[in-house]
């Protein structure tokens, strides 16, 4: 870390930004930054009214949309084959029912909400590659994966302008390209002044999804079974090491609902490891890992 | 899927304990299978048949008498809720087992959790060291949510503690 002086930090997108460069991010540079994320949450924002998913909530649509939604919309695929319909870009309406809206009302409006089926060929959503339409209006939601992807367009746009190492850390869930080793703590999912153990990641994206992160009352929180609408209760945390921060957040979340062999069955997301915790705390890894786990 | 051989080869180098604690359990493991996989023991790895797999062995050749690669084949055990299936992995350099990995195909919720003991590794309770304890730099988990978030929970506390 020592050659990524430069530390540039920032809120968005409901999350805390720090972005670690060799050179200070100079002004133009930091403009870029901003765009992409600014293009990205106007597509795929659920909390607020301008973006294209706030406008697919009201009216359906057939949509075109940047090159970078196929490569969103294969891990998504791949997560729902590899989960049985558990994850689903259509988890958005289910998410409202239990109080996680746009207006953070954080009160269940109801029962739990099952998602709409996602079927491309005879369903009301049909996501292939770019091209994105829906047959009725639907509450889209790609936080499965889509900070992660957000992670890697911004290193992107930093590489393009001549920053050839970074880290980008979308709170907590980065992209490692330092030129050098960095350990990284996996935060203890009940005690956030703990780790349950460190990586040392190098030129890999390490995301993590945690059940009593973005929760908000008893049982209540962002990991939800698309087919049910409940919240999942077995798994307490997850940690995924990739070669994109796309498939490492996309595994973070299909942890939550399969197997580590299962989702590396899907060749898209193939290649990862990982750690997860149950809720009993016993914590499983995967794959080739370096680092230790503190029991 | 068998993980490419370059990739596991690391596995023995430097200090990767987790992979290698896996492997130890893995064995112990596939002892008590009902015949196939071949990987009852360290000493025997090469009955494994790689084709079935469709990943060919690097021929680098070796005094052993076993061609250096990657070999996989899948393993079936009875479990109580009937027979189940588990892939292993191996990868052999010059005659010796430098990595052994384990793929699980449950069929039931149950044979998930005990295959994923012994597959991957399970680490017991997992009790944490203080974070301040820990020379690092960075910290993956999701406890930096900020802003509306964090706000709206916050509103929720009070208005409830009222």
């Amino acid at each position: 870390m020592a050659a990524l002086a430069h530390e540039f930090a920032f809120d968005a997108i409901g999350t805390r930004w720090s972005i670690a460069t060799g050179q200070p991010l100079d002004a133009p540079a930091r403009a870029a930054v901003a765009a992409c994320i600014e293009d990205y949450s106007l597509l795929w924002s659920r909390f607020r009214e301008d973006s294209l998913v706030a406008r697919l909530a009201g009216q359906p649509g057939s949509h075109r949309l940047p090159a970078h939604a196929a490569g969103l919309a294969e891990v998504y695929a791949a997560l729902h084959r590899a989960t049985g319909g558990q994850v689903s870009p259509l988890v958005g309406s289910s998410l409202e029912r239990l109080g996680y809206d746009a207006g953070y009302s954080l009160t269940p409006a109801g029962d739990p909400l099952p998602a709409p089926a996602w079927d491309n060929v005879d369903g009301v959503l049909a996501w292939n590659g770019p091209e994105l339409a829906t047959a009725a209006p639907l509450l889209l939601d790609v936080g499965a994966a889509g900070k992660g992807q957000l992670v890697d367009l911004v290193a992107g746009v930093l590489r393009a302008r001549g920053f050839a190492r970074c880290l980008v850390d979308a709170g907590g869930d980065m992209l490692v390209d330092a030129g050098g080793p960095v350990e990284v703590a996996l935060e203890h999912p009940y005690d956030a002044t703990r780790a349950i153990g460190s990586l040392v990641v190098e030129g890999q994206a390490i995301c993590a999804s945690a059940a009593n992160r973005r929760a908000w009352g008893e049982g209540l929180h962002h990991v939800l079974d698309a087919r049910t609408g409940v919240p999942v209760d077995s798994v307490a945390a997850t940690w995924a090491v990739a070669e994109s921060t796309l498939v490492a957040d996309g595994v973070a979340t299909g942890l939550f609902f399969a197997s580590p062999a299962r989702l590396a069955a899907e060749s898209c997301l193939a290649g990862f490891s990982c750690v997860r915790m149950f809720s009993d705390g016993r914590a499983e890894y995967w794959g080739t890992l370096k680092g230790e786990l503190f029991v | 899927m068998p993980r490419p051989v370059t990739e596991a080869a690391r596995t023995r180098t430097g200090n990767y304990v987790i992979a290698a604690a896996a492997g130890v359990a893995l064995l112990g493991a596939a002892g008590c299978s009902s015949g196939g996989t071949g990987a009852g023991s360290a000493a025997e790895p090469a009955t494994t048949a790689p084709a079935a797999q469709g990943q060919q062995p690097q021929a680098s050749g070796g005094a052993s008498g076993y061609a250096d690669g990657t070999y996989s084949a899948d393993g079936q055990y009875q479990s109580p809720g009937g027979t189940e299936t588990i892939g292993i992995t191996m990868t052999l350099q010059s005659g010796t087992v430098t990595d052994v990995q384990a793929q699980t195909r449950p069929s039931n919720p149950n044979t998930r959790r005990f295959q994923g003991e012994f597959a991957s590794g399970i680490a017991g309770q997992v009790v944490g060291k203080k974070l301040d304890e820990l020379n690092v730099s960075k910290v993956a988990g999701s406890s930096l949510t900020s802003g509306g978030f964090k706000d709206a929970v916050e509103k929720i506390k009070a208005e409830a503690s009222r």
